[in-house]
């Protein structure tokens, strides 16, 4: 990213006071370290899909392990996304600081869609929580979905 | 030089009879404050600096300069990267390659291993429930069924045998 110029006398006075300093950094950057690295790549490692829990049977502990792995992976995942959408919704409302209550709202309905989403799924299981019960939190959520309709709409009496 | 100096100290202190035996004058110990202090810093700082920051900084200096840190590209076709190939910092590197398992095969070691627990730990249930229903039926005699090897009878038939043959009756 390009510096820009100095606009004024005041900004160059300033940015000739930080060229002290970043002067014979960059200096040395360019002439001693650059031309002595290697370029070598690394990589983001890719995990493949495996079945998930409800596909495994009860004594198999290979599969069970496996699902676990990869709940932990994708719990991972979606946390970073939370986060990532967060990110947004908080430098838009700096960015735009008077009027953010409107601009930033797509960005808030978003964010907080998926933080419900995310609630859902793993919320409310403790610090220390596999993926059965991860697993048994959403059969439970559907029995009683099943008996009293959509989660917020209240419970019915028993019949 | 040091052997001139030590002429004069043999005969400075010369009593009556030309001799000196330094036992029973008055020597006091040098009264001066505790160096101990300066003493432990000068130790401390000497064990620090040679073992740790000199060695360390020129450690990071030759990989940060002459190694570099690696650049993050997607991952060619057809090629799975070697397990250290998924860090940047060269040292990180260095030290998952030849100091560190491959985590795919310790993976795997613990997917067989508790497949065999769980193989152990069926066959001990089923032998359970075996015992539980016999002990609660008291209908199968094989509870009390003490199995006999005889390899060992036959050990000791010999045996007896032989002696006996020695012995006579």
């Amino acid at each position: 990213m390009a510096e820009a110029e100095p606009r004024n006398v005041v900004e160059k006075f300033f940015t000739s006071v930080a060229n002290v300093l970043v002067t014979p950094t960059v200096w040395v950057r360019e002439k001693i370290v650059e031309p002595n690295q290697q370029s070598y790549p690394w990589y983001h490692q890719k995990f493949r899909r495996v079945p998930t829990i409800d596909e495994c049977y009860t004594d198999d502990v290979v599969c069970q392990f496996e699902a676990e792995a990869q709940y932990k992976r994708d719990r991972l995942v979606d946390s970073n996304i939370l986060s990532i959408l967060r990110a947004r919704f908080e430098d838009c409302t700096l960015y735009e600081a008077p009027d953010h209550l409107e601009k930033c709202k797509p960005l808030w309905e978003q964010y907080e869609d998926a933080s419900t989403n995310w609630f859902i799924k793993y919320g409310d299981l403790g610090g220390y929580h596999n993926v059965k019960s991860a697993y048994m939190k959403q059969k439970h959520r559907m029995i009683w979905e099943r008996r009293h309709g959509p989660v917020g709409s209240g419970k019915k009496d028993t019949e | 030089m040091i052997l001139s100096k030590l002429r004069p100290l043999l005969t400075k202190n010369t009593s009556a009879l030309g001799l000196w035996r330094p036992m029973s004058e008055h020597r006091v110990f040098p009264m001066e404050p505790s160096r101990w202090q300066w003493n432990k810093f000068k130790d401390l700082f000497h064990f620090y600096a040679l073992v740790g920051i000199i060695p360390l900084s020129l450690l990071t200096l030759y990989a940060n300069v002459f190694i570099g840190p690696a650049t993050l590209q997607e991952i060619p076709e057809g090629y799975t990267p070697k397990y250290w190939e998924y860090y940047k910092s060269p040292i990180t590197r260095f030290i998952a390659r030849y100091m560190l398992a491959d985590p795919q095969q310790d993976y795997e070691k613990y997917l067989a291993y508790i497949f065999m627990e769980n193989e152990k730990k069926q066959l001990r249930q089923l032998e359970k429930k075996i015992k539980d229903k016999m002990a609660e039926r008291l209908d199968y005699q094989a509870y009390y069924y003490r199995p006999v090897m005889a390899k060992y009878h036959r050990i000791s038939r010999e045996a007896f045998d032989y002696l006996e043959s020695i012995r006579g009756d």
